[in-house]
């Protein structure tokens, strides 16, 4: 009897030291134990030293970012007329190099593709998709650390530059867990950990290697220049590089935007698209409510 | 003359623009697509301000139009107050009651009156586009 215990004691503490040691490696392989030196007069001032990515940026056009993302080196082709519409119209981004497997499951997608995405119900997109926004960006610049403000959707993208490595196990979110670093005058980011409600390009899923590497520099003191590639080697048969410029706005300051306020826009479940125009009681609130 | 040139430069850059909107729609416009829209069709209707929501994700305006069959309600969608607001527009800038000529891209739904915003012209010839390069007014 007494024997029989000691066994399943002995089980016991082999199952609790287990999970013990399990508990404390794994957050030790992501950023929950990382913590940051305060910041010093000698940090603030390293600041200096670096591009100036701070204020208040938008893609040109007003904003139409998609439609001018080209491979590097590449032109953006002349917009042409064609039969389908009266005006005129932009070539598209070069095409995903899709794996076999990942073609087949995109055909599929267009094939029961709703009338509109989940972004018409306010759901913001998330990485790359959200950097193509034709609304501005405002970046921040702090010691360890560079901030990108969305304006579309309120959102916010937090990059390490303190030297952490990149998590080993995120929790899949929209924008992904991201570090930087400099190379000369280039911000290189490393993203990875992404939800799988996001896409590559509108309709095309991600595989969870997805990985984004994006490289941001000044091309003269108010233009950006944004190279993205998306790795995955599941979903791509090589990784995917395209370019976006953003224009500073030294006027602008980023307002906000609350898509819930006033969304008469909804895509159903089936993926149709709705519009109410029910106009407010004329006593009512004026402006503030649906 | 001068006013007739810049009508024609945003015109075109206002085609340029909506064609950047239809090849990306979904993305380049934030937030929705034009599955509810006929984006080949623009109509022009006249009327008077019923009201004009500044909000977001979309600005929405309602006219009062005169018809044989008494006063129709027509609703516009336009782009975000911050989007319109870099580009002239402010939440003053449609009132109650103003005469107003509005064109627009037509809902599918034919039983739905109005449709997206082009613009709006003011009777002293003031025009409001929905669409507009950032810097452009």
């Amino acid at each position: 009897m007494a024997k029989q215990l000691w066994k399943q004691f002995g089980r016991f503490a082999i199952v609790a030291l287990a999970s013990a040691l399990f508990v404390s490696v794994t957050p030790a392989q992501d950023w929950q134990d990382y913590k940051r030196p305060a910041p010093t007069a000698a940090d603030w001032a390293a600041l200096a030293q670096l591009p100036d990515f701070t204020g208040v940026w938008e893609s040109p056009l007003g904003g139409e970012g998609e439609s001018l993302v080209v491979k590097p080196g590449e032109k953006v082709k002349a917009p042409t007329i064609t039969r389908s519409s009266k005006f005129p119209v932009f070539h598209g981004p070069p095409p995903l190099p899709l794996t076999p497997a990942w073609a087949a499951k995109v055909a599929d997608l267009k094939a029961h593709a709703g009338e509109d995405t989940s972004a018409a119900n306010c759901l913001p997109p998330g990485m790359p998709e959200i950097m193509g926004q034709p609304y501005p960006y405002e970046f921040l610049m702090t010691p360890g650390q560079v901030t990108i403000v969305g304006e579309a959707y309120m959102i916010v993208r937090h990059i390490y530059t303190d030297g952490r490595p990149l998590p080993k196990d995120p929790d899949p979110t929209f924008f992904g867990s991201s570090v930087g670093h400099w190379e000369g005058k280039t911000l290189v980011v490393d993203s990875v950990g992404f939800s799988p409600a996001t896409t590559i390009d509108m309709i095309t899923p991600h595989s969870d290697k997805m990985r984004i590497v994006e490289r941001f520099k000044l091309l003269d003191p108010d233009t950006m220049q944004i190279t993205t590639t998306v790795i995955d080697p599941i979903a791509l048969t090589h990784p995917y590089t395209t370019t976006r410029i953003l224009k500073r706005h030294r006027d602008w300051t980023i307002d906000e935007y609350i898509c819930e306020q006033n969304n008469r826009n909804s895509t159903t479940s089936t993926g149709k698209a709705e519009v109410n125009t029910t106009p407010p009681p004329l006593n009512g609130p004026a402006s503030d409510v649906k | 003359m001068r006013q007739m040139k810049t009508n024609l430069k945003q015109s075109v850059l206002f085609a340029v623009l909506l064609g950047a909107v239809l090849v990306t729609a979904g993305t380049a416009t934030a937030h929705h697509g034009f599955a509810d829209y006929d984006m080949t069709r623009q109509l022009t209707v006249k009327g008077k301000v019923r009201t004009f929501q500044w909000t977001n994700p979309h600005t929405w305006l309602w006219i009062d139009v005169s018809t044989d069959k008494g006063t129709v309600i027509y609703a516009f969608e336009g782009m975000s107050p911050n989007y319109l607001g870099r580009r002239g527009w402010s939440r003053h800038s449609l009132q109650p009651g103003d005469p107003i000529t509005v064109t627009y891209f037509p809902f599918k739904d034919a039983a739905k009156k109005g449709g997206t915003l082009a613009k709006a012209v003011k009777p002293n010839g003031e025009v409001l586009n929905n669409f507009v390069p950032a810097g452009a007014k």
